[in-house]
């Protein structure tokens, strides 16, 4: 166990646990990056992956593929992939090309960054980005895809002050965010990602960087060392407390005092009885999308009690506001999924926030779960996704309500027999 | 090095736990990095099971190759600990493999009884799924099967039947009710649902059922040579293939009855097979006969998937519903001499044997069939080319994971795959109306591209029409309020399926605030208020 700011219990554990790895970021980067192209260098494993756990429908033309590596392929540490670029670039026409890296090209030590290298032109670049499950879980790889970028975005000039918000969200997201900082007087120097790799925002000495998601904490350190940026320290902007307090540190990042304590009421006010609901509400995270720790916060502040919140990384720098308001609460750093199992089943929480590998098992198990992954995949931050937030917590619970009372030793009869 | 985007077949991972979350007490480690893990998700998201699959991972980080350090035997530790299986399988992973790791050595390393660990040590490079469960079930068999009495009443293994097969639940329910109308009692169904104490009690049944060409054969070879157990093999795809499949089986069971002395199983009336044993146990030669089924005569099919699904389609198609088969082809070159031999005499051309999807999708877009059975894969190839299109083998999505009974095998399996054929295909006098009338007065919603070409915004501004039009044509509240254009170009953000919900909330909110235009504020305003 180790010490954070208040506290708020680290706990670390051994990470046997049912997560993703960090290709899984590809399914919304390709989506996101709109000029892209994905290359995964990797094995039957990565496109199997791929195609099946997240659902990917290969859509007319996929920006992205994997250079598959096979059994005669194994001896040569250098793989020669000028033919599967060649194929990309008549095929995608991208402005560039990611070229993500998986356990076992790692385990063959490729050499990825020559391979970048040399795979490169000034037209096309193709970037290394480090996503193998032997290091990265999940959301991580943005991380990566992020840092992959940093060389492109142009340098702003000192003296040039804006914010650059770090992070992937939809257009959507993206503008609420932008219009709610010009508002508060804070000029906009844009996204990373924007949706466009020829479109990068300009970073300097003077941008402030705001991650505004939870996962990205090595390209804000790096684009701090390399471009001396400032960081905006804060909590992320989630739910009405984590909002007000994101742009009210924003703002005062430069020079602007806002107040926005009216705005966190009505946004309560409007959530009122989604936190009648939840208030009181024993609720465990498993950690799977290391959304984890403002989530739980989020329910900390609606009154729910956290029973555990478990995340695959935890950053004690980047995630200190977080840690700081998650005071009292029992959090894991690479939990172990049979000992939660366990202390799961002792403590019956009320709501389980989960993976897709064990959100079924655990209803079955006779316990309410939310999918952790669609907290990736909607529109909950700032103001306007408020409600959307939580409503994601709330509506299993009022689901389960909704439907008639279930006889487990009669209605799941037959549907595993394995484990009847 | 070749560019793949899909792939057909699973990993021998996939394999062994398809063995393995078919199996009662049985726990398989994967031996492998972060993220591995991904296969569980394909049970319980597909199958929804309703208890944890018995998979764990020993995960392999980075950090602990670099120390030499391994997580093996203290995961078999926590597995024994916590579940208690009867046996645990250790699989390596593509990672694992590749550094040439001794699981066995490492698994003994570990406190857990090494009687009851089973290393299963594929190389994941050369071996894929199909062939990595038949293997293990292969080897399950072998080491556990055991000298049985034999039972008293004519009693079959059904042999094969894995989690997440092709229509498995309903193609063993089919067959289930076929042997309960023949009076022979099922004695192991394996491994679906199977204790390593039914693979002891494997010998006690008379006759083993294998229907699949990919799964069972191994075990029922080792039965027969070990035990003398004779086999009914293949799949009853069709009427008269499932009629021939009956016949096999009471011939197998007859003759072992007559040298017990015992009176021979008879074969009831037909009608006994049927769902409400007064009819016709299938609707399908009836059905291939009638005026309205004519056009079957000249239409054009092609059919792509494993080899017990393509052999047995093909056959269907051609002999009972009278379909012209202009080609086929299966992505398991492993058995593509058996589905050659099958077909001998179906195919106007080579069989086709690729594991790349381009080339089947290349395929059909030159010959552009009436009918195409396939995979999910070749569902999405068809779509895009508008080319009907039903999935009859695995890969298969989420949508054919239903819950209702809709077999494959048997009578009521030759149902369904008509019935399947027949809402598939367009068909006879609304053929010839769309064809001639362009698109026959019906209105189609055009559905957003979502992805592909960069652009998003044209393709936005064609459902855009299709929305107005139909909310026009709709309720009497929503008169639609004009909109600015920065309101509308925000509106376009919104995913294309939400919407016209999420304009017709803002026309009511701006109504309730008093506001006669949608402008980027009120809309902006009205987000904040909805909740996006």
């Amino acid at each position: 166990m180790s010490s954070v700011p208040g506290t708020t219990q680290l706990i670390k554990e051994d990470n046997v646990t049912h997560s993703f790895c960090g290709l899984a970021s590809v399914g919304w980067l390709y989506q996101k990056i709109r000029d892209s192209f994905f290359l995964i260098l990797g094995t039957h494993t990565c496109a199997h992956f791929l195609q099946n756990a997240l659902g990917m429908m290969v859509f007319a033309k996929p920006r992205f593929g994997i250079a598959l590596i096979e059994e005669g392929d194994l001896s040569r540490q250098d793989p020669n992939l000028d033919e599967v670029i060649a194929e990309i670039k008549a095929d995608h026409h991208p402005s560039v090309i990611f070229l993500l890296s998986s356990c076992t090209p790692e385990v063959m030590k490729v050499d990825f960054k020559g391979l970048a290298r040399t795979l490169s032109t000034p037209e096309v670049p193709v970037l290394f980005v480090p996503a193998s499950g032997l290091v990265f879980n999940f959301t991580q790889a943005e991380d990566s895809v992020l840092q992959a970028m940093v060389p492109f975005c142009p340098e702003a000039p000192a003296g040039e002050k804006s914010v650059v918000f770090i992070g992937s969200v939809n257009d959507s997201i993206a503008d609420d965010l932008r219009s709610e900082a010009e508002e508060l007087g804070i000029k906009v120097g844009g996204f990373l990602p924007e949706n466009r790799f020829d479109q990068l925002p300009a970073i300097g000495p003077d941008t402030v960087l705001a991650p505004i998601q939870p996962y990205l904490s090595r390209v804000v350190s790096r684009l701090n060392r390399e471009r001396g940026s400032k960081m905006l320290r804060s909590l992320f902007p989630f739910g009405p407390t984590g909002t007000r307090v994101f742009w009210e540190d924003l703002a005062a990042m430069f020079d602007i005092k806002a107040d926005l304590i009216e705005r966190e009421k009505a946004a309560w006010e409007r959530i009122s009885g989604q936190v009648e609901l939840l208030k009181g509400k024993r609720v465990f995270l498993t950690a799977d999308t290391m959304m984890e720790l403002p989530l739980a916060r989020f329910l900390k502040n609606v009154g729910a009690d956290v029973v555990e919140c478990s995340s695959a990384y935890i950053n004690k720098k980047f995630h200190a506001r977080e840690l700081e308001a998650l005071e009292g609460v029992r959090v894991v750093e690479q939990p172990n999924f049979h000992r939660q199992l366990q202390d799961i089943k002792q403590q019956k929480p009320d709501l389980i926030v989960t993976s897709l590998m064990t959100a079924n098992p655990f209803v079955g198990n006779g316990f309410i779960v939310k999918w952790s992954m669609e907290f990736t995949l909607m529109p909950i931050h700032s103001w306007s996704g408020v409600f959307t937030l939580a409503n994601l917590f709330v509506s299993p619970l009022k689901r389960r309500e909704n439907l008639p009372e279930f006889d487990e030793s009669v209605w799941l009869k037959g549907v595993m027999p394995s484990a009847e | 090095m070749r560019l793949a985007f899909w792939l057909y077949e699973g990993t021998a991972l996939h394999g062994i736990s398809r063995v393995t979350n078919s199996m009662k007490n049985v726990h398989t480690v994967y031996h492998a990095p972060q993220g591995d893990d991904y296969i569980t998700a394909t049970y319980t998201m597909l199958e929804r099971t309703p208890e944890f699959p018995a998979l764990s991972i020993s995960v392999v980080r980075g950090q602990d190759l670099a120390r030499g350090d391994s997580r093996l035997p203290g995961t078999l530790e926590q597995v024994d600990e916590h579940y208690h299986p009867e046996i645990i399988v250790v699989a390596p992973s593509c990672s694992t493999a590749l550094l040439q790791e001794d699981i066995g050595q490492l698994a003994r390393h570990s406190r857990v009884d090494s009687g009851k660990i089973l290393v299963y040590d594929v190389n994941p490079f050369r071996v894929q799924e199909h062939e990595a469960a038949e293997g293990l079930f292969t080897e399950l068999v072998k080491r556990y099967s055991l000298e049985q009495t034999m039972t008293e009443k004519p009693s079959v293994n059904l042999l094969g039947f894995t989690s997440l097969g092709f229509h498995l639940r309903s193609d063993l329910t089919s067959l289930r009710r076929i042997l309960k109308t023949l009076g022979v009692e099922v004695n192991v169904v394996a491994p679906w649902g199977a204790a390593l104490e039914d693979l002891r009690n494997m010998p006690a049944a008379w006759v083993n059922v294998v229907p699949y060409h990919e799964m069972g054969l191994g075990a029922a070879h080792y039965l027969r040579e070990k035990f003398g157990m004779p086999s009914v093999l293949g799949a009853p795809i069709g009427v008269k293939p499932t009629l021939d499949w009956i016949k096999g089986l009471l011939e197998q069971l007859n003759a072992i009855a007559t040298e017990k002395g015992l009176p021979a199983v008879e074969m009831p009336p037909l009608t006994e097979f049927s769902l409400d044993g007064l009819s016709a146990p299938s609707g399908v030669p009836w059905f291939a006969r009638t005026a309205d089924m004519e056009s079957f005569s000249g239409k054009r099919a092609f059919v792509f998937g494993d080899a017990t699904h393509t052999v047995g389609v093909v056959k269907f198609l051609k002999d009972e519903l009278g379909m012209q088969i202009i080609g086929a082809g299966t992505y398991l070159k492993k058995h593509a001499d058996w589905v050659r031999e099958q077909l001998e005499g179906y195919l106007p051309e080579p069989l086709m044997i690729t594991d790349k999807f381009q080339e089947i999708s290349k395929k059909i877009e030159d010959e552009m069939p009436e009918l195409v059975c396939g995979t999910q894969m070749e569902r999405h190839s068809c779509r895009k080319l508008d080319v009907p299109c039903m999935v009859i083998s695995t890969p298969t999505h989420i949508e054919n994971h239903l819950i209702g009974y809709y077999p494959v095998l048997g009578f009521e399996g030759a149902d369904v795959l008509a019935d399947r054929v027949y809402t598939s295909c367009k068909l006879g006098l609304e053929k010839h109306l769309i064809d001639f009338f362009g698109d026959a007065g019906l209105e189609y919603e055009e559905e957003e591209k979502v992805a592909g070409s960069n652009g998003h915004a044209a393709a936005g501004s064609s459902s855009e029409g299709a929305e107005r039009d139909s909310q026009a044509g709709g309720e009497g509240d929503t008169d639609g309020m004009p909109w600015s254009h920065d309101a509308e170009r925000m509106l376009k953000k919104v995913p294309f399926f939400v919407r016209k919900k999420v304009r017709k909330n803002t026309e009511n909110f701006a109504r309730e605030n008093g506001e006669t235009t949608i402008t980027a504020e009120v809309f902006k305003k009205a987000k904040e208020a909805l909740g996006g």
